[in-house]
This record gives C-alpha cells, structure tokens and sequence, in this order.
C-alpha cells in the first residue's frame, strides 16, 4: 500500500477535495436516516413497541386502526378461537385536550387496553393503573417537557371528562401524538352511546403462529388480520413521510456513487500513461488493482468516521428540536452501504486498470 | 566464452491476421553477451518499439524463440512474463517513465516493494545507487523538481535497482540536451561494464553511437549489424 498512501500524501488537496464532499454526502445520509427514524419513531411508537404480532380489524378498514370497529361479540369469538388464546382488546382514539383549568389544547392518542394483558405498556413514573379505576390515564412522557406532571388532571374536549396522570410511560406515541393509556372503563365515559351494543373497540392484538392466524381468518366472518408493520403503513401519513425520506437516502447513495465513480475515473484516465510504466517494470494488475481499492475504501472510511461524528454532534445540538433517532446498528448498515457503493463506483476505473497494457509505455514521449 | 543475456533466434512478429496482415519484425537474430552495451537505430516505423517490446517480455513473437539468461521466455503467461520483467529486466523509458508521487528514493523502493524485499537492505541498495549516479542530495525530491538529466539518472537508478541481467532503454536522451544526454548515457554504458550485465538502447542520437560497444540497424523489420563508427 506504498503507492496509495504516497499519492494521497503529494496530492493532498485533490484528496481532500473528494473527501469533503464524500463526509457531506454521508453527513447528508446519516441525518436523513435519524431524521426518518426520529420521525417514524415519533409517528408510531406505539405500534412499533407493541408486544403483538398480528391485529385483527374490521373487514374492508383498509389496515387503518382507526377506520375499524370492532364489538363485544367478535371478541368472544375471536377469544373462543384456538387461534385467540394470547388476545387483547384495543380501542384507539384521537383526542383534543386541555389541562384542568387551562385553555391550552395539544392532541393526544388515548389507548385502551386490558391493563392485565401484554398490551400494558412499561411504566416509568408512578404505579400502573388498575382496569377497574375509571378516573385514572397513564400518559406518554413526552407530555412531561409540557410541563404536567403526576396527579396532574387533563379533560377530554368532546366528552368532557376529566383523568388524572396516575403513571408516566415512555415510547408511546400514535400519529405524532402522545398516548395516553386507559382501562375500559374510562373508555366508555369516552362513547357514552356505545353502551347499547356493548363496549366497542377498534382492534385486538394477537400473538401466535401463522398457520393460527391463517385459520382464525377463515373461521370468523367480517374480520381482516394485519400484521405490526402493515398496522404502520396503515397510520396516516406514515408511509408517505418515510417514503419521501427513503427516497432521499437512495438519491444520496447513487449521487455518492457517481461522485466517486467519476472522480477515480478521471483521475485512473490522466494515470493511464503512468500505470503503463508501472506494469512493464513489473507491477502486477493485482498490486495496482488493490492500491485502488484501498484509496476508494480508506477514503470512504475516513469520511465516514468524520460524517459520522458530525451526525451526532448535530444531533446533541438539536436535541428536543427535531424527532432523531440513530442507533448503532443503523449507522453500522449504513456505512456498510456506503462503502459497498463506494466499491461499486470504482469498478469502472478498476476495469481500466486491468486493461492497461505494459506496452503502452515503449514509444511514448509524453 | 562469455555468455549470453538475450538471444533472439529468427524471430518474427506480425500485427493482425490474414490478408490484412502486417510483419513488424521479419526473422531477427541476436545475441547479447555479457558485459555489452548494444544500440538499435533505424526511421520510425521500422520496428524499433516492437523489437524492444518483444525483447522485454512485453510481447510474445509470432515465430522464432527468445532465451533471456538461461531461460526460454517465448511462450510465457502474463503473470510470468510480469515475474520475469521485475526480476531480470530493468526499463528506462521516454521522458515520463517516474511516478510523479515518489520521492527519487521511492522510486527506487518501490522496485524492491515489488519484489517483496522489506527490510534495511533494499534501503541500503538504494542510497548507494543513488550516490553513485551523483543523486544524494536529490533523495527526497518529487520528478517534478528535477531537471530532465536528473530525472533519467533516476530511472538509471531505478533500472538497476533489481540487479536485472538486461536493462532496455527506449530512446534515454529524446528530452535531453546532447551534453546531458552524453552523461546519462554514459552512466549506462559504464554500469553494464561494472556489474557485466547486458544493456540495450533504442535510439534516434547518432551521436551516442560511439558510446557503445555494438549497433544493430532495424530497417523494414529486417535487422543488420554495422561496425562500430570510428570516434569523431
């Protein structure tokens, strides 16, 4: 590796030219990527930590939580099932809310579940609350930088009713909003219509093995089973928010290709004359092949590890500001793609290499 | 008897195939003892490039068969071919023939890097090389900082820097003013004399003629011996 590390040491600003804009393309990638994650994270916590594989909605909901209505009757159903014996209700809604004696409204989910089932979120802060206790939520963390706190009472808009902050939770959110878990009995002071059918709600998680879930599907009527992810996709807006992002980091690793792919070619084209000489006094296509390689890959490797801190050096700036969220083993795949395309933008100069001809060096004055 | 560093044996070389094809280089015979120093004149296009081409393991001929030291070279693989050039031929090209990244002593390390040598020793060769072609005080300079002299000592340097049997010279003194070209030359010249290798040199300056020991003329693919001129 003689001859790579000599020619980034005599054409140092040529070197550090490529590698600027190499560490702001993969800065560039980085954020976007915790961007995406930050906000996905901040879109559906929720979902993503829920401990069910599968969701059983209402038929035709288009894999909308929220489009779903499910009854006591289906529950019983699904319940009896061999398929439902590792079953939970859910019933999700969307509310405005305000403080107790304040006029400041904020959005928030409000989760109801079984506080007995595997649905029961971790608690944080406080004591988990019973299913028999109506006047009692447990909230998402997030509503702690709002500044309320335990014992806290917050008032549903639409019903009216008031709940007090009993425990906090962490990682829960739903459609960019806070959720706020409650037993079904505070849900049903929520829908005070539903009492004639009985208690209604919009999915039930289940856990189980596939062939189970197969034959659930078929054996009741009227139902449609999803799985988490599809659940995901189903949260409004979800998929176009992380679809744009995605698309983002694709153009940015083909742009990072080509940056590469064409700055190596130019510079492999203006050393064709020189790698002549280099094969007719003896150095083989593998020797100059692998000097190559390690320019691309050290290049890449170093800008890396500088967009890498930068990356999160911004993000401790931004913390709070912006939804980022950028864990080790993301970071570790992209960098993993980075250099697989940075690999795959030197192909073409490598092709160069090994078509060289030694006698391209006789009889040339240049 | 001395013995033979390159030996041509009725050689040919021929571009292309079938109608459209052009002989290069028609039944050459050469041999090359030790301790010669050898120069190829003859017009462009007569088949100077392919004759050292070919002599240097870069090309294979057509007919004919080519020993190098004790070795049959006609017919080896690229790879081989690669093996053979490192170790037993040593080149000196035209006027770009440094790598313009290396120090003058990288240059010549790089040689010893390809042969896999590491170590204190290659190093050692090197300054010595260097200090005997006048170049020490040049050790840590880029080619670009060199005079033209300079640069094609250091290609001398690098030549012999893997103690090759052979060394081939394609035109040394094209960039070089008739009184440097003289010194680089004779710096060859006196090398091959010193160590009793062999060195052959493409040339286009009558006036290097009477530095070396044999000329061999390349007309139409057709080789002739002439006596060495008398000195001016």
């Amino acid at each position: 590796m003689f001859l790579a590390l000599r020619e980034f040491r005599h054409a140092k600003l040529r070197y550090l030219l490529i590698g600027f804009i190499m560490v702001l393309i993969a800065w560039l990638v980085l954020f976007v990527t915790g961007l995406a994650q930050g906000l996905s994270s901040d879109n559906a916590s929720s979902i993503q930590n829920m401990k069910a594989d599968y969701l059983v909605l209402q038929e035709e909901s288009d894999h909308r939580i929220n489009r779903s209505v499910l009854t006591d009757e289906l529950w019983n159903e699904v319940r009896s099932h061999p398929g439902g014996s590792d079953a939970a209700q859910l019933g999700v809604h969307m509310s405005t809310l305000t403080q107790e004696g304040s006029s400041t409204k904020f959005d928030a989910a409000f989760f109801a579940i079984d506080m007995e089932s595997f649905l029961a979120p971790k608690v944080v802060e406080g004591s988990r609350i019973s299913n028999t206790d109506a006047g009692v939520v447990m909230a998402d963390s997030s509503l702690k930088d709002d500044g309320y706190r335990l014992g806290d009472r917050i008032v549903d808009q639409a019903s009216g009713t008031s709940f007090e902050i009993a425990a906090f939770t962490e990682g829960q959110s739903f459609s960019h909003a806070p959720v706020i878990h409650m037993n079904f009995e505070g849900w049903k002071s929520l829908q005070p219509g539903s009492s004639k059918h009985g208690a209604i709600y919009n999915a039930i998680a289940l856990n189980g093995s596939t062939e189970q879930m197969e034959a659930l599907v078929s054996d009741i009527p009227g139902i449609e089973l999803i799985t988490k992810k599809e659940a995901l996709q189903g949260i409004p807006g979800f998929q176009e928010e992380q679809g744009s992002l995605i698309m983002m980091i694709v153009f940015l690793f083909v742009i990072a290709a080509f940056v590469l792919a064409v700055f190596f070619y130019v510079i492999t084209i203006q050393k064709m004359n020189q790698f002549g000489v280099l094969k007719a006094i003896g150095a083989g296509t593998g020797y100059l092949a692998r000097n190559l390689i390690l320019q691309v890959l050290s290049l890449t490797l170093v800008s890396l590890a500088i967009s890498i801190g930068l990356t999160y050096g911004v993000s401790y700036l931004l913390a709070g500001v912006v939804p980022f969220s950028l864990t080790p083993s993301v970071v570790l795949l992209c960098s993993l793609l980075f250099l697989a395309v940075s690999l795959l933008g030197s192909l073409l100069s490598l092709y160069r290499v090994i078509k060289i001809d030694a006698i391209e060096a006789i009889g040339r004055a240049a | 008897m001395t013995q033979s560093k390159l030996l041509l044996d009725q050689v040919s070389k021929e571009f292309g195939d079938g109608d459209t094809s052009v002989k290069v280089l028609d039944h050459i015979s050469l041999d090359i003892k030790s301790g010669e120093f050898v120069a190829v004149v003859g017009p462009s296009g007569s088949g100077k490039s392919t004759f050292l081409s070919i002599a240097g393991a870069l090309l294979s001929p057509s007919k004919g068969r080519i020993w190098m030291y004790d070795q049959e070279i006609t017919k080896l693989s690229a790879k081989k071919m690669n093996q053979l050039r490192l170790s037993h031929i040593g080149f000196i090209f035209q006027s770009s023939n440094l790598i313009p990244y290396l120090t003058v002593r990288d240059q010549l390390l790089l040689m010893a890097k390809l042969a896999g040598q590491h170590g204190q020793e290659p190093k050692q060769r090197a300054d010595d090389l260097l200090h005997r072609l006048g170049l020490s005080h040049r050790k840590s300079h880029y080619p670009e900082s060199l005079s033209g002299g300079e640069r094609q000592r250091v290609a001398i340097a690098r030549a012999w820097m893997s103690d090759p049997e052979l060394i081939l010279a394609d035109e040394p003194t094209a960039s070089l003013d008739s009184e440097r070209g003289r010194t680089v030359v004779q710096m060859l010249a006196d090398e091959v004399k010193l160590r009793q290798k062999a060195a052959v040199m493409v040339t286009h300056d009558q006036r290097m003629l009477d530095l070396c020991d044999r000329i061999v003329y390349i007309e139409d693919g057709k080789l002739s011996e002439q006596p060495r001129p008398i000195q001016l």
